[in-house]
């Protein structure tokens, strides 16, 4: 029991950083741009908070930054993919290696003269919830979780009640399904659309700084590590709910999790056929759900209004 | 005209980049030049960086056509270098002349199989190819480490590789003085090849309209199923083709690692290369001279080499802003 409670707090502790950016990742895609490029904010968000964090001395203006970094490369998607029509699918695989690339560029340029340096901050610390986190087998696994961890949590749920219960949530899923009639009836799908992007760069900033500043407590080139394509993944496997993609974090969080522990154990395969696991799950996962994984309609196409 | 420009607006915005590292941008991209192209044996080098761009790119150009985005090629470069590691090993009697084609046409078929892999798991399953093909890419990878701790391994050597390949299986050199390998000629080859099929042929003439117009593809009587089972295996074999001239032409052994960051610098030279397999050989070569140089321009001036991404990553994101422009145009 003590293992498999144990297990658990590390899948959610693995899945949190997917969460944010898994939950940023809905709002682009319910607003009808794919979010490729969430890869590349998570990395910009990471970097920008152990830079934010050791430049500005506290760890709440580095969080502040990553989120304005994840922000930025948002942006730049948001030019390319909503004001210009680029493709979706490749300008997000443009700004992931614009994001690697300059990442590691200015870790280098600014820092090190030339060599990698490493940037150290404090990890943000688990905050225990005094009484709750006591209760045997279920206080430690959801009570004794560092503080962005209750946030991603919370996130979940104001995401569901914003989507369903609010007219900006409303107007937001409309513009994904069919942008001409919510123009029609007096929305601006390019703001809302672009306002959702910026949305999915600030969320999934702040998902990369959970994996720099709470998780590791430094940056390294490219230390996403295709993590923002499994939240990608996780998106899909929960059907664009904010709850479903929940489920698909934690589930990759989960196999990520009993890959590092089976890793110590003597097995007559060595430890990269475990490391397929998370994506050949996510591979089988999606391959399961074929064709009921019903995208917004009108994900992809870009939205112009009619020169009269 | 409209990539050169991106290039050039990609290079001015960079340039203030280096500024905002202390440094001067006319001097950094000076080493740059001198480093991808001072000397014969650099520009030997920068070639032989190249060919697997070329290759990867046309195979990349192909599915983009008939919008199909396969963006698979790492992971089909890898387990195409890791067949042809295998072959070279397990037949080193062989002819020299038939051990390293044996070598390249195994390493082809093994890319063409991931690929359809992918193709199949789209087309039967319903899961989008960008999904697919980005999730097998890190299989395959791990696949060749898999392999490389196993039988493939070099036992003691500290780092993940082959041991090193018998001689007949390497790639011949072609330029005396240099280590230019004959890879470049078969980059060639492919890339004419490629234009004869996507303009002259009638699988080329499929994609093209299947990248149109999918419903007046089907009307002309197209099997869009079909269309991209084929051009994926295709774009499949020459990322495998790649991934074994790297081994045999380059490294003479299999290396953890190899193939990284190949598949994401193939769709960019792809966009690059304006969708043609004939603009892709430029591209290829361009992305391949900017590496070389780029560790020259680091030495001489100190201008960390990551910025080469940088101008990959704001040169994609020009092209296809300008293409999506001129699309808007057009149905206006």
């Amino acid at each position: 029991m003590d293992v498999a409670a144990e297990l658990l707090a590390a899948a959610l502790r693995i899945a949190t950083p997917l969460l944010f950016a898994a939950l940023g990742g809905i709002l682009s895609e319910r607003a009808g741009v794919f979010a490729v490029g969430l890869e590349g904010m998570m990395l910009a968000g990471a970097f920008a908070g152990v830079i934010g964090t050791h430049t500005l001395g506290h760890s709440g203006l580095g969080l502040l930054a990553s989120a304005a970094g994840g922000a930025l490369l948002a942006a730049v998607v948001a030019i390319a993919t909503v004001r210009c029509g680029a493709d979706q699918m490749v300008t997000g695989l443009a700004v992931n290696i614009l994001a690697l690339g300059l990442t590691s560029y200015l870790l280098r340029g600014l820092f090190g003269r030339g060599e990698a340096p490493i940037v150290r901050v404090t990890p943000l610390t688990p905050m225990p919830i005094p009484a709750l986190g006591d209760i045997p087998v279920v206080g430690p696994l959801l009570f004794r979780q560092p503080g962005l961890t209750y946030v991603g949590l919370a996130l979940v749920v104001v995401m569901v009640a914003a989507l369903q219960r609010t007219r900006a949530g409303l107007t937001l899923r409309a513009v994904g399904e069919n942008p001409t009639a919510a123009f029609a009836s007096g929305a601006n799908p390019i703001r809302v659309r672009v306002l959702a992007v910026l949305g999915a760069g600030v969320l999934a900033g702040v998902g990369g700084a959970v994996l720099s500043l709470q998780q590791v407590g430094t940056f390294t080139d490219g230390m996403t590590n295709g993590r923002g394509y499994l939240a990608l993944a996780a998106i899909i496997v929960g059907r664009w709910s904010p709850g479903g993609a929940l489920v698909g974090c934690l589930l990759f969080g989960a196999t990520d999790a009993l890959q590092l522990r089976i890793q110590g154990l003597r097995l007559p395969f060595s430890s990269y056929v475990i490391q397929m696991l998370p994506y050949v799950v996510s591979l089988t996962v999606l391959a399961g759900l074929g064709r009921s994984a019903r995208l917004p309609a009108a994900i992809g196409i870009p939205f112009f209004r009619e020169p009269r | 005209m409209r990539p050169l420009l991106a290039v050039l607006l990609a290079l001015a915005l960079t340039a203030l980049l280096i500024v905002a590292a202390g440094k001067n941008p006319l001097l950094a991209y000076a080493a740059l030049g001198r480093g991808a192209l001072g000397s014969w044996d650099r520009v030997g080098v920068g070639l032989n960086k190249a060919t697997p761009y070329v290759l990867t790119g046309v195979g990349v150009a192909l599915c983009f056509r008939a919008r199909v985005i396969n963006i698979g090629a790492e992971g089909q470069i890898a387990l195409g270098g890791l067949a042809a590691t295998w072959i070279a090993l397990t037949f080193p009697q062989a002819p020299p002349v038939v051990l390293p084609l044996l070598a390249l046409a195994a390493g082809a078929l093994t890319g063409a199989g991931w690929a359809a892999l992918a193709a199949a798991i789209r087309l039967h399953r319903g899961v989008h190819e960008v999904l697919v093909t980005l999730l097998l890419n890190f299989v395959g990878v791990l696949i060749v480490s898999e392999a490389l701790q196993g039988s493939l391994g070099e036992p003691g050597a500290g780092f993940p590789q082959s041991p090193l390949l018998p001689r007949a299986s390497w790639l011949p050199r072609v330029l005396k003085g240099s280590d230019l390998h004959a890879g470049i000629v078969i980059a060639v080859i492919v890339v004419v090849l490629a234009h004869v099929l996507l303009w002259r042929m009638p699988f080329g003439f499929r994609l093209r309209v299947l990248g149109a117009s999918t419903p007046a593809a089907v009307y002309a009587g197209i099997s869009p199923p079909r269309a991209l089972l084929g051009v994926m295996s295709l774009a499949g074999a020459l990322a495998g083709l790649a991934g074994a001239v790297e081994v045999l032409g380059v490294h003479y052994r299999l290396i953890d690692g190899f193939s990284h960051g190949f598949g994401f610098n193939a769709v960019a030279i792809a966009l690059l290369g304006a969708l043609n397999p004939i603009t892709v050989l430029p591209a290829g070569l361009f992305f391949g001279f900017l590496e070389t140089g780029a560790l020259a321009m680091q030495r001489a001036v100190g201008v960390p080499t990551p910025l080469v991404a940088v101008i990959q990553g704001l040169t994609m994101i020009f092209i296809l802003s300008a293409m999506g422009l001129s699309a808007r145009r057009s149905k206006v």
